[in-house]
């Protein structure tokens, strides 16, 4: 039980830091580096919270595509660092100010909030123990009762690709295509050419 | 033990500083997106540990399809992001500035 | 068996589904004229949609129904979103195709966010409102930044997009707090849950509160309306029109449903941050309007206002409420098909119209189009004989018997000001000296000259014969 505490006490403290070394780190590479940091420890949390399949599909998801498709437009914009960083300084009390105060609230809300009867029965919060492992359990309720949402999210998907692509793809002159139909009608006739080459002389 | 406190209060965190990210950069326009997506892992946090607290499998399926929309929305912000590059050649937040009322 | 598996294609939301795929599929596999033929596809679908929804044929779906739901009053806004959808897709068709701006993608977003909205005003769980809400928005985003070469509607849509996302994450948070502390995303197990408390609790009310504030950035209610005038002003016009007419439409049903399903038993709780958005919202777009010189920002701020008016009538939160939110929403879709029908005709120098100052003289040279500008702008004011008047008044008429006098003084006091600067475009019209022959040219097609004659129509003869809207909307329930 020690080491559930020291596991948490870990992921969730390299968490926080490496999401506030997202949002102040100089350049945005690091920035991304250590979003994925924080996604992983986040997958470790589920892990401890018996969400298997959610911290698999948060490390194939996330770091996988949408971390890397980040470090791709970072990398594909030709961005000036050094001046990206001016007058980060400027907001920063004011900012800090509201975080702590937005923290606290939020802290109080959820340490004072003993009233309420989910706090009563003050089981320990483990794993969820069940005869069904969580992929399977997961599995069995997303195809049934909650198909449609799943259908909407494809349509989601969709969406964000025909947006992306829409706003991204140019149509650029001299592209050259494969044409396979003209590609299959080729015969020798029009494929081969033959030349007189007279001796002594090039083409 | 860990109460679900802790993880409340971790999600709390990380949505703060989710919030702050975009409210105190005044010149990246890709941190704010990032930003975004730490706000989105807050909710999961959330989501996965009251799943687990009040045993109920929905919330788990929560968090799943909220990674699926971060994950269009990610595609979409970087599209939107690159139009935005290709026209002023620079993502600073600061030349968000032509609409003025 | 069979039977039912056929069925299920007649659902409203899942035939627009699939019929969104055949016009994108239509859209690709065209060489000519995509863009219109698309749109022409599109505006069809839309019609049978219209045709399903009205006959109702999606009663007996028992797994659809936990996630979303089925009344009166979520088929009457369904109808409404439909139809404005409808007329802003043929109002913008030759906008469109005169800025060369013919990807046939548009009508396709334009269907998805369709499908988005009709899916948020039936939604009954948390996650289906999530979802719907995503669908929706992300069509959006997509569209305000469509005009790639161009830096305002670049630039709106980087607004829009933060804006919303970071909306859409508040409202999440508060999702996950609601779900928390009542354990369940129906609405309906939500209210059962909380109907056994006297107060909420902490955690509850914190969710609601960032719900509220989540929702709030989506109908742009004041303080969170930033977005709202710079998105209207950047994208293209069209696309501007499509803005004011329809999501509206859609994230008003979704905030009535949002207070009056799961936390109807917590009247007090919500109606005090309603209550001051509401108040905010009426005088923010009655004041910051007057010194607009860009229509489309002053149609913005109209648009805020007008939420305003809205929210009042969810203050009182009764059956009349409710009767004069679908008024209210009727007329505002009404007036506002009317005015970007003539707004996307107009040209001045072969320039589309930006500038109020460019309607100088208007009355002399277009006598009729002058006419109807006018006609829509004191109906906007709420002035007796057109549409307008009937949503402010029914408003009204409900908050008062809820005993909300104050609330509806100030309405009114609202309304008078935001009426200075209606009138103050007929005056330009009308008495400011300018020379706008030749330069202002008005060109419709026939289908837009259609759509504006109905809604001119209506905003004029409504007087005539109100009883027909009235009795529908007496009789929706939530």
């Amino acid at each position: 039980m020690v080491l559930y505490s020291l596991t948490f006490y870990l992921f969730s403290s390299v968490a926080v830091l490496s999401a506030l070394m997202v949002i102040s780190a100089k350049n945005p590479v690091h920035s991304v580096l250590f979003l994925i940091l924080s996604f992983v420890n986040a997958s470790g949390l589920f892990v401890l919270l018996g969400a298997e399949f959610l911290a698999m599909i948060l490390v194939v998801v996330y770091v996988g595509a949408v971390a890397v498709l980040f470090l791709f437009v970072v990398m594909m914009l030709d961005i000036n660092f050094v001046k990206l960083r001016e007058g980060f300084l400027q907001y920063l009390p004011f900012g800090a100010l509201l975080g702590i105060v937005l923290v606290i609230e939020l802290g109080i809300l959820f340490l004072t909030d003993r009233s309420s009867n989910i706090y009563n029965n003050q089981t320990p919060l483990q794993p969820i123990v069940n005869e069904v492992e969580n992929t399977k359990m997961i599995g069995q309720i997303l195809y049934t009762e909650y198909f449609y949402l799943f259908q909407i999210c494809g349509i989601i998907l969709l969406v964000a690709m025909i947006g992306s692509i829409t706003l991204t793809l140019r149509d650029k002159g001299g592209v050259k295509r494969q044409n396979i139909d003209s590609q299959n009608t080729v015969d020798a006739s029009t494929a081969i050419e033959k030349k007189k080459v007279k001796i002594g002389e090039g083409i | 033990m860990i109460a679900l406190e802790h993880y409340l209060f971790l999600g709390a965190i990380i949505f703060t500083l989710g919030v702050l990210g975009i409210f105190l950069n005044k010149k990246n326009l890709i941190i704010i997106l990032m930003s975004i997506e730490l706000i989105l892992l807050s909710v999961n946090i959330n989501f996965i540990a009251f799943s687990a607290y009040i045993n109920d499998i929905s919330g788990q399926i929560f968090a799943m399809l909220t990674l699926t929309v971060a994950a269009a929305e990610a595609a979409i912000g970087l599209a939107i992001l690159v139009v935005f590059f290709r026209n002023l050649g620079s993502i600073e937040v600061n030349k968000i500035n032509q609409l003025k009322g | 068996m069979l039977n039912n598996i056929y069925n299920i294609f007649f659902i409203p939301e899942i035939f627009l589904a699939c019929s969104s795929f055949v016009c994108l599929l239509f859209g690709l596999f065209l060489k000519k004229n995509a863009f219109r033929q698309t749109s022409n596809l599109a505006v069809f679908v839309l019609l049978l949609t219209i045709l399903l929804v009205y006959y109702d044929s999606e009663s007996n779906f028992a797994n659809y129904k936990s996630l979303f739901s089925h009344s009166s009053f979520i088929n009457f806004f369904k109808i409404l979103a439909l139809l404005g959808s409808i007329a802003s897709i043929i109002i913008s068709k030759d906008y469109f195709l005169g800025i060369k701006l013919k990807n046939f993608e548009i009508p396709v977003l334009f269907l998805f966010s369709t499908l988005g909205m009709m899916l948020m005003i039936a939604s009954n769980n948390l996650m289906s409102m999530y979802l719907a809400i995503e669908l929706q928005s992300l069509s959006l985003y997509v569209a305000a930044a469509i005009k790639r070469d161009s830096i305002s509607s670049a630039e709106s849509g980087v607004k829009y997009f933060i804006l919303g996302a970071l909306s859409s994450g508040i409202l999440l948070y508060g999702f996950s707090l609601i779900y928390g502390f009542t354990g369940s995303m129906n609405f309906n197990e939500i209210s059962f849950y909380l109907s056994k408390y006297d107060n909420l609790n902490l955690g509850l009310i914190f969710g609601l509160v960032f719900v509220m504030v989540g929702l709030a950035f989506k109908v742009s209610a004041v303080p969170f309306h930033m977005w709202t005038p710079d998105v209207y002003e950047g994208a293209p016009n069209s696309i501007t029109g499509f803005f004011a007419i329809v999501p509206k439409i859609a994230a008003v049903a979704l905030i009535y449903r949002f207070c009056l399903v799961p936390f109807e038993n917590f009247y007090l709780e919500w109606s005090q941050i309603i209550l001051f958005l509401s108040i905010a919202s009426m005088f923010l777009g009655a004041i910051a309007a007057i010194a607009q010189s860009n229509i489309k920002r002053l149609l913005a701020y109209s648009s805020i206002g007008h939420i305003g008016y809205i929210l009042i009538a969810l203050v009182a939160a009764n059956d009349d409420g409710i009767k004069a939110a679908s008024i209210y929403m009727f007329s505002y879709m009404i007036m506002n098909v009317a005015i970007f029908a003539i707004l996307l005709s107009l040209k001045v120098k072969n320039e589309y119209l930006i500038n109020i100052s460019d309607l100088k003289g208007l009355s002399k040279s277009n006598p009729i189009v002058s006419l109807s500008i006018s006609i829509i702008m004191l109906s906007m004011a709420g002035i007796p004989p057109f549409i307008g008047f009937f949503g402010k008044f029914y408003v009204f008429i409900a908050a008062i018997e809820q005993e909300l006098y104050v609330l509806s003084v100030l309405g009114v006091l609202a309304s008078v000001i935001s009426a200075f600067y209606y009138l103050r475009i007929i005056k330009i019209m009308y008495f400011d000296e300018g020379k706008s022959e030749g330069i202002i040219n008005f060109q419709i097609s026939f289908q837009s000259k259609i759509i504006l004659f109905l809604s001119l129509f209506l905003i004029i003869c409504f007087i005539f014969y109100p009883s027909l809207l009235i009795n529908i909307s007496a009789s929706l329930t939530i």
